[in-house]
């Protein structure tokens, strides 16, 4: 039974990665990579590895959205600065 | 092979699962409330799993979960202010349920710890939890309409 | 090289890597099976040291040396981000517009912002009885801080954070683990060596030697460090914008 868990992770874990890679737009993406953290932290936590899992979970719920989405944010803005000279 | 693992079970791959097509098909408004809601199904189905290894110390992957789900969802819809005010998320019955099952899972969890230091770490995640979930559906459905890229 | 000599250069390295890969898989170790001599030696060792949690004590005490090398390098990708994204010639700083925020969202932010705080400080502390440490805890309390600017608006950060001061204590924190370490030296035995300090308890916060100052300084370092790179995305995202008409 303790091995469904892990097939039950295994396969989220599989699943969104590939919706992740599928994504285009970034903002969706950063969507899709958040989910994709908590789920790999519930992998680890099944395969009885806490220390990695409460890391993944540090970093992928807040620090890594904040960062892609500023990024985009700038990206987009100068776009629009750029378009608007012209 | 026990109640706990198997309501684990059930939550990750219905929950999780549901909330990984949410967030991969469909508006925007969609895939936030799927993001939100991950993170709010997430954490219970972490403390049933430290119950069903019979592991207390995994209860603080719950607390951080807990803690820092919400600021994710805050990122978002700070982040994305301008995009979801013009088609705002409405899914308080969903948020309410989810919420729901939280407590459940946490109540569920109290009975068993029984009354202790545990538990009252358990009744602080929960309400953690809780509240911020809905904090962070509020936050999705216009909490940040004065936001002008700030 | 044309393209399709490449495509079939390609094609068969990684044959001849499949090839190499599926034979050591297929003699690779069950997975989850019963024995593990590394890690039976290293939860020897961890007891030994009366550390609980045996990961921190890999991290800290029997493999100190590399996590030294882990912090040098967040270290210096914050400062490779830091120059990367100064504020160059062209652009200049604008004021960041004040934002209106939903009554509850803000209220929540102001209250949950010190029970992150807390918690993160909790994990680092328990590093060496707990999952936890230094990095969890310390990321955990930086991501906490920005609650601030989620919650309120990007001059109320500004407030409670002169990048200065974080930029000082990352290099402080740095310089404590080295100089932990640079104390073995001088004690007689070895870097980073575990045996200054005495043992302590089982399961108590004051135990495992060296293992709680290092995630100390491991923790404060990380959260300085993530703090620092976090004002310098949020000052290019806000704050810098180009200069008009050039």
């Amino acid at each position: 039974m303790a091995d469904a868990v892990i097939v039950v992770a295994l396969l989220l874990v599989a699943a969104s990665a590939t919706v992740a890679v599928a994504t285009r737009d970034p903002m969706r993406q950063a969507l899709v990579l958040s989910v994709l953290g908590v789920v790999l932290a519930v992998l680890f936590t099944v395969l009885q590895a806490p220390d990695v899992g409460l890391s993944q979970l540090a970093v992928c719920s807040a620090l890594t959205p904040l960062l892609l989405m500023l990024a985009v944010r700038k990206v987009r803005r100068r776009g629009r600065e750029r378009e608007g000279e012209r | 092979m026990n109640g706990w693992l198997l309501a684990a079970t059930v939550g990750l791959a219905g929950g999780l699962g549901a909330a990984l097509w949410g967030v991969a098909t469909g508006p925007l408004r969609r895939r936030v409330v799927a993001q939100n809601l991950s993170t709010a199904l997430a954490c219970p189905s972490l403390l049933l799993l430290s119950q069903a290894y019979n592991r207390p110390s995994y209860v603080d992957l719950g607390l951080v979960l807990a803690l820092l789900g919400p600021v994710g969802t805050l990122v978002f819809a700070r982040l994305l202010a301008d995009e979801l005010a013009e088609d705002p998320p409405r899914a308080w019955g969903l948020t309410w349920t989810v919420a729901g099952l939280g407590a459940a899972a946490v109540t569920a969890l109290c009975v068993a710890t029984g009354p202790s230091r545990a538990m009252v770490k358990l009744l602080v995640i929960g309400a953690l939890l809780i509240s911020g979930n809905a904090i962070a559906s509020r936050a999705l459905s216009g909490g940040f309409r004065g936001v002008r890229g700030g | 090289m044309t393209r399709r000599t490449r495509l079939w250069v390609l094609l068969t390295g990684g044959a001849g890597l499949a090839a190499l890969l599926v034979a050591a898989c297929l003699r690779l170790p069950h997975f989850g099976g019963d024995r593990h001599p590394y890690g039976d030696r290293a939860v020897h060792a961890s007891l030994t040291r009366h550390t609980a949690n045996t990961v921190s004590s890999v991290n800290f005490d029997q493999r100190a040396f590399d996590t030294l090398g882990e912090m040098t390098i967040l270290f210096a990708a914050v400062l490779g981000c830091v120059v990367l994204l100064r504020q160059t010639r062209d652009e200049r700083r604008a004021r960041p517009e004040p934002a209106e925020v939903a009554r509850p969202v803000r209220r929540y932010a102001l209250l949950v912002l010190p029970v992150a705080l807390l918690s993160g400080l909790y994990i680092v502390a328990h590093g060496q009885l707990s999952p936890g440490g230094g990095f969890q805890g310390g990321v955990v309390a930086a991501t906490a801080l920005h609650l601030l600017y989620l919650g309120a608006d990007y001059a109320a950060l500004e407030r409670v954070r002169p990048v200065g001061m974080y930029e000082v204590g990352d290099a402080l924190a740095s310089s404590a683990y080295v100089v932990t370490g640079i104390a073995g030296l001088i004690g007689g035995t070895a870097f980073l060596a575990n045996t200054l300090l005495p043992y302590g308890t089982f399961n108590t916060l004051s135990s495992g030697g060296t293992v709680p100052l290092l995630n100390a300084a491991i923790g404060m370092e990380v959260a300085c460090a993530v703090v620092v790179l976090l004002a310098r995305f949020l000052d290019q995202a806000v704050e810098i914008e180009e200069e008009s008409g050039r």
